[in-house]
């Protein structure tokens, strides 16, 4: 980390990439009923990879190793403002009923239906990062505190981040008016499951379920928002003691049926001295 | 990993996600100082819990944790603390981190094109799978405790 530490080159690089995405701004596009949504991080990460050897050249090999080698470490401020958006709620969501609190589970519901399909598709120590949880902000930091973000999972978890903030607010927004439109689950769970731990997913799916019911949209959205929060706190504990040994098991069981053989060992990344 | 050294990596993020604040959020570097000092503070303060306290739980759950305390109602200084990161804009924390992850990820663009529509395919899978599963579980409680 030394050596990412004082590559001048890096920083400077993502310095510029920093001023010009923020410069553009953020762009949002009405789609049909849903919204596509380009963040300044976005752009910054396609510059960046744009800078490689094969197209503009202006980072070799070296620094893009170094630049990963940061990136755990990054993420850490993000954590902690993170954490400042959860403590002011705290007591409306501790106040909050069971349902409340055990639909948080159905999180896990990533992992049962995520694992298999990801094996299935031939992905492999990738399916733990990308299919053990909705791969928010909280989901990527651990990944990147357990395996390292430069690894097989670094990539799945980051891959599923990408799409999320590209096409969650679309998708969120059209899954919720479709599930509505089917009528087997009560417009109120609907509410509570919009909360996954996105505030922009939560958003357009709790809005797409206030103008099919607009009757009970006061109360869609105070469940939406609550339960977002919710996952916002727990989500990280969730990962690290349930889902992540879940998706491990999972993987171990699938991929045998699948290759007739077990997995490599997991590589963790060397424990802190 | 030293603390020292994950100071240092912090500082230089900080002056970014400071730019990054001035240029898109349009917040002064002045004004959003005092709420970024106590952003590293937290992860300081995390990196050396997860060091010194013998059970495994990685830096970034303390780090959640310590940050979710010190906003509390009713902790000593959490309106103060509130108000000072509240001109830190999350979404400017969030492009210096991608900048540094799109250098790094220009050595994994072959890889990356052959399980890239495989992860497309797996993130909505894994969309529809969180929604379902908390619908499911939602409905049979609320069913239960006789709200809906």
């Amino acid at each position: 980390m030394v050596d990412g530490i004082r590559n001048w080159k890096n920083h400077i690089l993502v310095l510029i990439l920093v001023i010009g995405a923020e410069y553009i701004g953020i762009h949002s596009f009405k789609v049909g009923i849903g919204t596509i949504v380009l963040l300044p991080m976005l752009y910054a990460l396609a510059a960046g990879a744009l800078l490689g050897p094969k197209f503009l050249k202006l980072v070799k090999q070296k620094d893009m190793v170094e630049a990963g080698s940061l990136i755990g470490v990054t993420l850490m401020l993000l954590m902690a403002r993170y954490g400042t958006l959860v403590g002011p709620n705290l007591p409306m969501i501790l106040k909050t009923s069971p349902a409340l609190i055990l639909q948080e589970f159905g999180n896990l519901g990533t992992v049962l239906i995520g694992i298999p399909v990801a094996v299935f598709l031939g992905l492999k120590r990738e399916a733990i990062g990308a299919a053990h949880s909705v791969a928010r902000e909280p989901n990527v930091a651990l990944i990147g505190d357990i395996y390292g973000l430069d690894g097989a999972e670094g990539q799945g978890v980051m891959g599923v981040y990408i799409c999320g903030t590209v096409f969650g607010t679309i998708f969120y927004g059209l899954m919720a008016t479709v599930t509505a439109a089917l009528g087997i689950f009560h417009p109120l769970a609907l509410g509570m499951a919009s909360g996954v731990g996105s505030a922009s997913m939560m958003t357009a799916s709790v809005g797409s379920l206030s103008a099919a019911y607009p009757q009970l949209a006061d109360k869609i959205q105070a469940l939406g928002a609550a339960s977002n929060m919710l996952s916002g706190l727990d989500g990280i504990y969730m990962s690290l003691w349930m889902a992540l040994p879940m998706s491990e098991w999972l993987y171990r069981t699938c991929y045998r049926m699948k290759y007739g053989q077990l997995p490599d060992r997991p590589v963790y990344k060397e424990v802190r001295s | 990993m030293k603390t020292l050294e994950v100071l240092a990596v912090l500082v230089i993020v900080a002056i970014m996600s400071l730019a990054a604040n001035l240029v898109g959020a349009k917040i002064p570097v002045q004004d959003a100082l005092p709420g970024m000092a106590v952003l590293i503070a937290i992860c300081i303060a995390g990196v050396l819990c997860a060091k010194h306290i013998p059970v495994r739980i990685p830096s970034v759950a303390y780090i959640v944790t310590l940050a979710c305390i010190l906003t509390y109602p009713g902790f000593p200084g959490a309106a103060t603390i509130s108000a000072w990161v509240k001109k830190v804009n999350f979404l400017a924390l969030t492009t210096p981190i991608l900048a540094y992850a799109g250098i790094a990820l220009g050595k994994d663009l072959d890889m990356l094109k052959k399980t890239g529509w495989r992860i497309v395919v797996v993130s909505f899978v894994v969309f529809i799978g969180t929604y379902v599963g908390s619908a499911v579980i939602a409905q049979v409680v609320l069913k239960m405790i006789g709200e809906i």
